[in-house]
């Protein structure tokens, strides 16, 4: 079994972007993946007041193979806490956060208490985690710090430069959880593994632009025993996921 | 190579231990010369040297039988576009080879400063390597289009790129001679790297060209094995 944690589903004509729950799930068959979670492009409530109900949509044409995570822009307050809460009343699985997008900081206060308003529903929280500012590794891990209860997934593990610094603050804080895709190196998946464990890795492809099956290939390509492999791909996954309330 | 099924591969000099680089540019020529054919060296100079750079490069072209110019702005720490890059590129352009630069570098080697040094020498072929952009949002992918747009001699690789769909859109946009295929090995893995290739959705003919043609074309290996599998390491 393969969980995809990380998928979009958007349409953004200033970038060029249309992103389709249909090609999610075609590439997602593709992989020989079953479950994939999804998440917007863009934020709630800007720039997209409707980005919940988009997902709603999305998740509601393919019962039981998508999962739904909000993208919640931590500048509105007890707007942004509200969306929040309705998304969890919906069915949402975790909190998704690009401070490229909103500029906010992953330890700004707005942003923490939107990752303890997850963590209350034993949610996790996946940031994107790459090269640019407010994204690093040694930023995300700020808001892991302040906030030890809460689950931090870094969405792409650091990115293209960043990716020894991802591993290091997961071995710093056991609330982060790594996740594989679009970082290029198979073999910092099996690095990842043997310094913090298997069970703090999630596979995930930032589908369905970026390949699943080619995602799929390079957890493989990393060459994990059958167990770590299995973890990586489902199991952890399946944990999280289901461990919402 | 041989457990990927391919033939052929352009070889750069990695960055040396010393500050010179010319004992990495005749490396890369004695690795050529015991690779049994399946080798294609280029060799690596810093523009900041200014004329020592250009003799490098020429006795590198002349004399160790190096086929391009490679351009490290991140390792060597300059600016692609600026004015100190202009006279090595002018040696390659009178001994009409292509340049490949490591392109994607924040601040140094950004996709449209790319573009600004390609658009001064029409007439040389340039290579950028990782699809112009190694940013992991994709907010590099409209800049590497606009310098593809604007410079009909600039070409990307394949190597490391974000998101499948752009190389596929490239070559819906700009045509399947502008890409090629390459691993970056040992920075990449040669194993994953080719399945973005294999695995897009391109036409047979456009994954040949993509896979070697192209490669052949840039550097020169039209007489070597027919429709070689080229990477660009």
């Amino acid at each position: 079994m393969i969980v995809d944690a990380h998928l979009h589903v958007d349409d953004v004509p200033a970038l060029g972007w249309k992103l389709e729950a249909a090609e999610c799930v075609r590439r997602m068959d593709e992989a020989g993946i079953e479950r994939g979670v999804v998440m917007t492009i863009v934020d709630a409530p800007e720039v997209n007041p409707l980005a919940l109900e988009l997902i709603v949509d999305a998740c509601a044409a393919y019962p039981g193979r998508l999962e739904a995570f909000a993208r919640i822009h931590p500048w509105y307050g007890d707007e942004s806490l509200a969306l929040l809460e309705r998304a969890f009343a919906l069915g949402f699985k975790g909190l998704k956060l690009h401070p490229v997008s909103t500029l906010a900081h992953p330890a700004g206060e707005d942003t923490l208490r939107l990752i303890r308003a997850a963590a209350e529903h034993n949610a996790p929280t996946l940031f994107h985690c790459g090269d640019e500012p407010l994204t690093t590794p040694y930023a995300v891990a700020q808001a892991a710090a302040a906030c030890p209860d809460a689950t931090i997934i870094l969405g792409h593990m650091g990115g293209y430069f960043h990716v020894d610094e991802a591993i290091e603050v997961a071995e710093e804080h056991e609330n982060i959880v790594l996740e594989t895709s679009a970082m290029p190196y198979p073999g910092k998946i099996r690095e990842a593994v043997e310094r913090i464990g298997a069970s703090r890795i999630l596979y995930a492809s930032d589908g369905p632009a970026c390949s699943p099956r080619i995602e799929v290939e390079k957890v493989r390509l990393a060459g994990l025993a059958p167990d770590a492999e299995a973890l990586v791909f489902a199991g952890n996954a399946v944990r999280i996921l289901d461990g919402v309330r | 190579m041989d457990e990927l099924g391919i033939d052929r591969a352009i070889v750069c000099p990695v960055k040396p231990r010393g500050y010179h680089l010319g004992a990495a540019n005749e490396a890369v020529a004695e690795a050529v010369a015991a690779g049994a054919g399946r080798l294609t060296g280029i060799a690596r100079v810093d523009p900041l040297l200014g004329d020592e750079a250009c003799a490098e490069l020429e006795q590198a072209l002349d004399e160790l039988g190096l086929r391009g110019l490679f351009l490290h702005p991140w390792e060597e720490t300059f600016r692609i576009a600026d004015a100190c890059v202009d006279p090595v590129v002018e040696v390659a352009r009178q001994h009409g080879v292509p340049v490949l630069v490591a392109a994607g570098y924040p601040w140094l080697a950004e996709a449209l400063q790319v573009g600004a040094l390609a658009r001064r020498f029409p007439d040389v072929t340039f290579v950028a390597t990782n699809g112009l952009q190694l940013n992991i949002s994709g907010l590099g992918q409209i800049d590497a289009e606009l310098a593809l747009a604007d410079n009909e001699n600039l070409l990307i690789q394949t190597s490391g790129v974000y998101r499948e769909d752009f190389l596929e859109g490239v070559v819906r946009r700009f045509g399947a001679h502008r890409v090629l295929y390459a691993s970056s090995y040992p920075l990449l893995d040669p194993r994953l790297e080719i399945r973005r290739v294999q695995w897009a959705a391109f036409t047979e003919p456009e994954a040949a060209a993509l896979l070697g043609g192209n490669a052949s074309a840039v550097f020169g290996l039209a007489s070597e094995p027919d429709e070689p599998a080229v990477d660009e390491q």
